[in-house]
């Protein structure tokens, strides 16, 4: 990761994305490898690494027997800020994040919104200058994620690092500069975004029949088409040549094509591409299962 | 990055922590002492002749002391550290620039603060029935702050260790409280069979009630200076493998 860059960490459930995460900030040991952090190694020089991090985890870490308020200060504390700028701080963050009513309450007496910003708040409280966000979004509202959203993206303008992994693909493009995806322990696309989408998944050309087409002929499936919606949407992903080769093959066949659509790639379909994720891991029900056991 | 202040926020969270549960941490050992002195000092004590010349009443009381000293600096620093793995909060403390030796420090010496408040409160307890001057002040706080850590080491070790909150009384139970009874809080070692004597010498905790009783009383069954050696031997090897533990993540990274 380049200083600066808003980077956008990618994986399916149990890729390694929160282990790559501990590993950075201390909280897992590794075997083989170095990790370093803005040139400071995180094992032999850990003080100095952990000092330029801010970690938003994605369980809730608090600590239970203190305070919203005494959360922030004793976290600016631990990273050596004096006590009455931490005071300041822990002001000034807790209305940032609309917090400032709840100053003196538990964190379990704050909804779950709450917890989040708190835990953001808390990554801040040193002013890092890397932010590793943990699925920052998981379980929040619409609105509150579109305002943390903005907040991110200010924050990144404003010149800080931003690292983020989600499982709102929507979010790491909206978000990112640059993506890593990782998949089972190693990581298996690294670009900028727009390239990675680009690279990954071609456009797809979608042709809307006019007559339904009930199965497809072994000529046309052997030019990578895809029947869908009953049979009256045909699409393929475009290749030199493909689209008059496709509408020959269409017109042998007695279709008639009424319009003509471009879909775009998203960086979903090249997540999927890359993890391989269009394979299902829930297989339908079998007959069985449906039955309901018999009164007796 | 100041390091100090770091080191001075750990410790105040733990003060903090254990003055926020006042009525678990500091009242019930203090009303317990006062029935202690007031049963046994008191009115059983009133029976028993005077032991090496002083009488069991005052005898008994640095034993007292020395006893809720373990056990509030066990307490201490078993439930902090184990509440902060069980709440997983203790990751808020892992990602900070503290060094591992100022993490171990830092937890020690809020074990030590409660210890020290809760040997005040029973000595000031004591005080409504029997008065005496320390025989040596300053051997008095070296027994108490090295005990104290001591066992606020031993309190972080079984928080490691422990997988459930009940591994942290089945230690309690098992292991501390039998060698604290044996190790002379109640008794002189002329007052236990001759068998029982030689296991005592094998008890750490009898050099610690022993060294104490001399700190307060000029008493003791053996030389003073053998039981403050123990004491600092028992703390530099406790201390050095707690922050071992730390450094190598021991049940506290994945």
């Amino acid at each position: 990761m380049a200083p600066g860059e808003f980077f956008g960490f990618l994986g399916p459930n149990g890729a390694g994305k929160t282990t790559t995460i501990n590993a950075v900030t201390g909280l897992a040991n590794y075997q083989s490898g170095r990790v370093r952090v803005f040139g400071h190694d995180v094992t032999s020089d850990y003080r100095r690494s952990r000092a330029e991090i801010g970690l938003v985890p994605q369980e809730f870490n608090f600590d239970p027997f203190l305070s919203a308020e005494q959360i922030l200060e004793f976290e600016g504390g631990y990273f050596g800020i004096p006590h009455r700028e931490t005071k300041k701080r822990a002001s000034e963050l807790l209305e940032v994040f609309g917090l400032s009513e709840k100053r003196k309450d538990g964190y379990k007496r704050l909804s779950g919104g709450m917890k989040r910003r708190l835990l953001i708040a808390r990554a801040l409280m040193h002013n890092p200058r890397i932010l590793i966000l943990d699925e920052p979004t998981a379980g929040v509202d619409l609105e509150l994620r579109h305002q943390l959203w903005d907040f991110l993206r200010r924050l990144n303008r404003e010149g800080k690092t931003l690292f983020l992994t989600t499982h709102y693909i929507e979010e790491a493009e909206k978000l990112c500069t640059r993506v890593g995806v990782i998949h089972q322990g190693r990581m298996v696309g690294l670009d900028s975004t727009a390239k990675l989408i680009r690279e990954i998944s071609a456009d797809r050309i979608v042709f809307y029949l006019k007559k339904e087409m009930t199965f497809l002929p072994e000529a046309a499936a052997g030019l990578g088409l895809r029947l869908e919606e009953s049979g009256r949407r045909i699409s393929f992903e475009e290749k030199a040549g493909l689209v008059p080769r496709v509408l020959k093959t269409l017109q042998a066949l007695d279709q008639e094509v009424e319009k003509i659509d471009v879909e775009h790639p998203t960086l979903e379909d090249a997540f999927l591409k890359l993890t391989g994720k269009n394979e299902s891991y829930i297989r339908p029900l079998m007959p069985s299962h449906l039955e309901m056991p018999e009164e007796k | 990055m100041n390091s100090r202040i770091g080191f001075r926020t750990l410790v105040r969270r733990e003060i903090v922590r254990f003055f926020s549960v006042l009525s678990q941490t500091i009242f019930p050992p203090l009303v317990s002492s006062f029935l202690y002195i007031f049963i046994f000092g008191l009115s059983l004590g009133a029976r028993i002749e005077a032991v090496n010349g002083v009488p069991y009443l005052r005898y008994m009381i640095p034993g007292l002391v020395m006893m809720y000293v373990i056990e509030a600096s066990y307490t201490n620093t078993s439930s902090s550290l184990f509440i902060s793995r069980w709440a997983n909060n203790i990751e808020e403390l892992l990602v900070t620039p503290l060094s591992y030796f100022e993490m171990v420090l830092a937890i020690l010496i809020g074990g030590l603060a409660r210890s020290l408040v809760i040997a005040l409160g029973v000595w000031g307890i004591s005080l409504f029935f029997d008065r005496f001057a320390p025989h040596d002040p300053l051997l008095v706080f070296y027994f108490l702050i090295f005990v104290s850590l001591i066992f606020s080491s031993v309190g972080m070790m079984v928080a490691l260790f422990a997988e459930e909150f009940e591994h942290l009384t089945v230690a309690t139970t098992f292991v501390i409280t039998p060698l604290v009874f044996l190790g002379g809080v109640f008794h002189s070692l002329s007052m236990i069979p001759e068998a029982l004597r030689w296991v005592a010498r094998y008890n750490p905790i009898f050099y610690m009630v022993d060294g104490m009783r001399y700190a307060m009383l000029g008493v003791s069954d053996i030389p003073a200076k053998t039981s403050a050696a123990v004491v600092l031997v028992f703390f530099a090897v406790l201390f050095s493998a707690n922050v071992w533990l730390f450094k190598t993540g021991f049940k506290l990274r994945k």
